[in-house]
């Protein structure tokens, strides 16, 4: 049973605190014996009565704390009673903290720390109770002396944090301090040891930063400059000299899975029992001196870890590197010449197999190898970073195969998009083919001129869609689409014209079928025509005249009327180059049904011509058919070497006085025969062509830029003009600076833009 | 464990020793019995609470009991308004003054902010729009200032006069 004195009179300041002392001394000292609901109601009480004694007893009215400044106090309403009590209250602390301090002093080490933990908790546990029965102080006295702007006092718990501060912690921290810094030492070395201290320790310290200026806000300032900076400087120099020992005696592999493991275990340790806010300083220390100071031999095991494709090691020194700035950098010029060298290697071994004439697929499959490989790895051991990613897209433009300029890569890659969408016996699965065309996309992304792609690729959707010759409408929407997206709306926009114009043209031959299947009795020609806007197909017309055969005459001339009578006011341009029909023999005794010729209209117009004879002459030839000698020739070569003719007089086909007999025992095993190949010659001419025209096109493209850049910023300087002309083609092809100046020269000619005069290097735009 | 704590009785001995028993939640609207019952622990033992008597008691039991659903009040929610004062409570105020007075000391005590607030404006009610004269009637205090004491005292407190 605890003693209960009787509570003293209100008015007596010495028995009052005597009272208060006792009670105190019991919830400090011997709290764990218990407190009865009555003991804490008469302290409560006893300071309550205290503390409201003046107004009963004016004698007590004015009673101001000792020092300067107290005779303010006669100004204000109300005296409060209350400050003998603080005192007392904060002499008792300083008492009771002197000695937990002398008995301090006989710990050490970890002894110490859970001394110091012990009381630490008794005293804060202790000092609520406290806080909690001074309550009737804290509402009123405290309250006014605050509100006053008196600096020097605190609510109760306050004191108590405060006089711990004073008499406690200042005297004892740096033997704490050590001891704690012992310990963590030893959990670094291995041991296990009690960290429940360590943050108990970290707990008070914090708890102790007390703001001056406002005593209900904490600080961080005590945990900072007792705990925090001594730590942290203890960490710098045990992983100095740790790392130093360790890249002396190991890999740098090995030392970097140390780094690793270290940098995660004072990751967690922050986590474990230090304040969020020592990460940053721990963290970064410890960058320093694990990861900085050893960047060279990184950066030099850099190539190794490459050459070997050790994902691992690369993965961990990518993110070691990464921690501090700069630290990648060297990483990214390295890799990036890496993966040249290796795209480059490849596309070498290949040219050297194929010769000049690269397959298209070998080209772009050995791309596609190089690609896959160190994306693979940016994605997982760099973590998908631009930086890297970058390096990818060097070797593509610029290697053995497009020695000379970087349009070779576009050519062959739309050569490759062409052998998979025309009707072949190689044509992959629709399943396949989706993956092949997205692979393709991702070449194409780092293709520099896609205005060289888009000439090629559009040049062959053309042959396919005039030859009927693509395998699936489907596969070639989804790879339009796909460029769609690649390179916006007006990228693809003539390729999706070309499709619409022969949807119109399917309708317009069965409005021609229809109409004149009634009309005409006679034997019909089985024709069909596909009307093609010149804006959106890169046809060009042909450079021969040619006078259609009697034959075909008639439905010729019916189709040219019944279109000017649909669309009066079009010019029609009949591109018979690019025309073809099948013939039927009747003539051979080698077959009952005849064999069915798969001819060019040109070969057409020469054949038909021997319905009235057997044999004719190169000139007659050409003045019948108005061919042009050198394209005659080529189709006579066809001709001959299939056996159809024979060359009867003159040595080769072509030459002057040279006859052309029908060869009348012409046999073959296949009913069909195709007659309509392209002429070798011919096929180079078409690639050179193309890549003069894209010549030509992107000098427009350069002036049109130009001129709208000048439109819209009326002045501007060369260099800025040029940069933005670069910026704003980008995406279609890589503008040379001496190609721009040259079409400013062209600009400055025509004067759509003009020098400022004084000003060098600057222009403007003429309205 | 469960979820929600088991509501407890607690006893209450006023100051002549008469028992109130009230459950745990009406009795924590007072923030010192609350801080006690948090600090010690609940036990069988009444709380003696030597400076309230047991009609007063009744009385503060009462309005804790009506307002033990109120939310804790904010921190710093000091509004002087004397005229938001509900019907419940004004009835609850209809009390001769001398209770009236022991409420205020009680819920001072006690440390009942909303409790003491209500009974401090109810006074400051009776205080509002009265005359000297009048208020000394109201509390029955004699005029002991001398016809130029009072005159001074006017003229010094003139500017919150007339508005």
């Amino acid at each position: 049973m605890e003693a209960n004195p009787p509570l003293p009179a209100p008015n007596d300041l010495a028995a009052t605190w005597a009272f208060l002392e006792n009670g105190i001394d019991q919830i400090m000292n011997r709290l764990e014996e218990g407190l009865s609901y009555k003991r804490y109601m008469d302290l409560y009480t006893g300071i309550y009565n205290y503390c409201t004694s003046s107004r009963m007893n004016p004698g007590f009215a004015s009673e101001p704390l000792a020092g300067p400044g107290s005779n303010l106090n006669n100004n204000r309403g109300a005296n409060l009673m209350g400050s003998d009590l603080y005192q007392n209250l904060q002499r008792y602390l300083e008492r009771h903290l002197f000695t937990i301090r002398e008995n301090s002093t006989q710990y050490m080490d970890e002894n110490l720390l859970r001394y110091y933990t012990k009381h630490w908790d008794k005293y804060t546990t202790a000092s609520s109770y406290v806080h909690h029965v001074f309550r009737y102080l804290n509402r009123h006295w405290v309250k006014r002396e605050i509100d006053e702007g008196r600096k020097t006092v605190y609510d109760v718990y306050t004191l108590t944090l405060v006089s711990w501060r004073d008499h406690m912690f200042m005297h004892v921290e740096r033997h704490v301090m050590t001891a704690v810094l012992k310990l963590i030492e030893r959990q670094r070395n291995g041991e296990t040891v009690e960290t429940g201290l360590v943050k108990s320790v970290v707990d008070s310290f914090v708890s102790l930063g007390l703001d001056d200026a406002d005593s209900t806000k904490s600080t961080l300032e005590v945990y900072r400059d007792h705990f925090e900076r001594p730590f942290v400087e203890a960490s710098e120099v045990y992983y100095k000299a740790e790392s130093e020992k360790f890249v002396s005696e190991n890999s740098v592999t090995d030392y970097m899975k140390k780094a690793e493991t270290r940098l995660a275990e004072e990751e967690n340790r922050v986590k474990m029992y230090l304040h969020a806010s020592t990460h940053k300083p721990l963290i970064t220390t410890c960058e320093t001196v694990l990861v900085k100071n050893h960047t060279d031999i990184m950066w030099d095991e850099f190539q190794n870890l490459l050459n070997m494709d050790k994902l691992d090691d690369l993965h961990r020194m990518y993110s070691l590197l990464s921690r501090i700035p700069e630290g990648l950098d060297p990483l990214r010029t390295r890799f990036e010449e890496h993966v040249r060298k290796a795209g480059l290697n490849a596309i070498e071994k290949i040219a050297d197999q194929g010769g000049d004439t690269m397959e298209p697929k070998t080209y772009v499959d050995a791309l596609l190898e190089v690609h896959r490989k160190y994306n693979d790895m940016v994605s997982t051991a760099f973590r998908g970073e631009a930086g890297f990613v970058a390096s990818l897209d060097k070797f593509v433009n610029r290697n053995n195969v497009c020695k000379s300029s970087t349009s070779k890569s576009p050519e062959l890659l739309a050569r490759f998009c062409d052998s998979l969408l025309r009707k072949s016996a190689k044509n992959p699965e629709e399943g396949d083919l989706e993956d092949v065309l997205n692979n393709i996309m991702t070449v194409f992304k780092y293709v520099e001129d896609k205005d060289v792609f888009q000439k090629f690729y559009s040049k062959m959707l053309a042959k396919r869609l005039v030859n009927g010759t693509s395998a699936s409408e489907d596969a070639e929407s989804s790879m339009i689409s796909k460029l769609k997206e690649a390179c916006g709306f007006e990228y693809t926009s003539k390729l999706q014209r070309m499709f619409t114009d022969m949807g119109l043209s399917k309708d317009l031959n069965d409005q021609f079928k229809d109409r004149f299947s009634v009309e005409a009795g006679e034997p019909q020609v089985d024709f069909s025509v596909l009307v093609l806007g010149t804006a959106s197909w890169p046809l060009q017309p042909s450079t021969t005249n040619f006078i259609i055969p009697e034959e075909v005459e008639r439905t010729f001339q019916r189709f040219k009327m019944f279109y000017q009578n649909k669309h009066s006011g079009r010019k029609l341009n009949w591109l018979f180059h690019l025309s073809k029909g099948e013939l039927k023999t009747n003539y051979l005794k080698a077959t009952k049904t005849g064999y069915t010729f798969q001819v060019s209209t040109y070969q057409m117009g020469i054949l038909l011509q021997y319905n009235k004879d057997t044999s004719y002459a190169f000139e007659e030839l050409s003045q019948s058919t108005d061919l042009s000698p050198d394209v005659l020739s080529g189709q006579l070569g066809i001709l001959v070497k299939a056996k159809v003719l024979l060359l009867s007089n003159g040595s080769s086909v072509g030459e002057p006085s040279s006859r052309y007999d029908l060869n009348m025992d012409f046999k073959s095993k296949k009913v069909r025969i195709q007659l309509n190949v392209p002429v070798k010659s011919e096929q180079k001419v078409e690639v050179e062509e193309t890549h003069k025209t894209v010549e030509e096109d992107r000098k427009l493209l350069m002036q049109a830029a130009i001129v709208r850049i000048m439109k819209t910023r009326k002045t501007m300087k060369h260099v800025t003009l040029v940069q933005e002309v670069i910026s704003q083609l980008s995406n279609r092809f890589k503008p040379r600076v001496p190609d721009i100046k040259k079409c400013i020269d062209v600009l400055l000619e025509k004067e759509y833009i003009e020098r400022v005069d004084g000003q060098k290097d600057m222009f403007s735009y003429v309205a | 464990m469960t979820g929600a704590p088991e509501q407890r009785n607690v006893k209450l001995t006023s100051s002549e020793g008469t028992e109130f028993k009230v459950e745990r939640d009406v009795a924590e609207k007072s923030v010192l019995l609350k801080n006690m019952l948090e600090d010690v622990g609940e036990s069988d033992m009444a709380i003696p609470l030597p400076n309230v008597t047991g009609p007063i008691l009744q009385k503060v039991i009462e309005y804790c009991i009506h307002h033990r659903d109120d939310p804790v009040p904010a921190h710093d929610d000091d509004t002087k308004k004397t005229d938001d004062i509900d019907d419940w409570d004004a009835e609850f105020c209809k009390v001769d003054q001398g209770t009236l007075y022991e409420l205020i000391l009680a819920s001072n005590y006690l440390d009942i902010k909303p409790l003491l607030d209500l009974t401090c404006k109810t006074v400051a009610n009776m205080i509002k729009g009265k005359s000297p004269e009048e208020i000394r009637k109201t509390f029955n205090i004699a005029n002991d200032f001398t016809p130029e004491e009072e005159e001074q005292v006017r003229r010094e407190n003139e500017w919150c006069e007339g508005r």
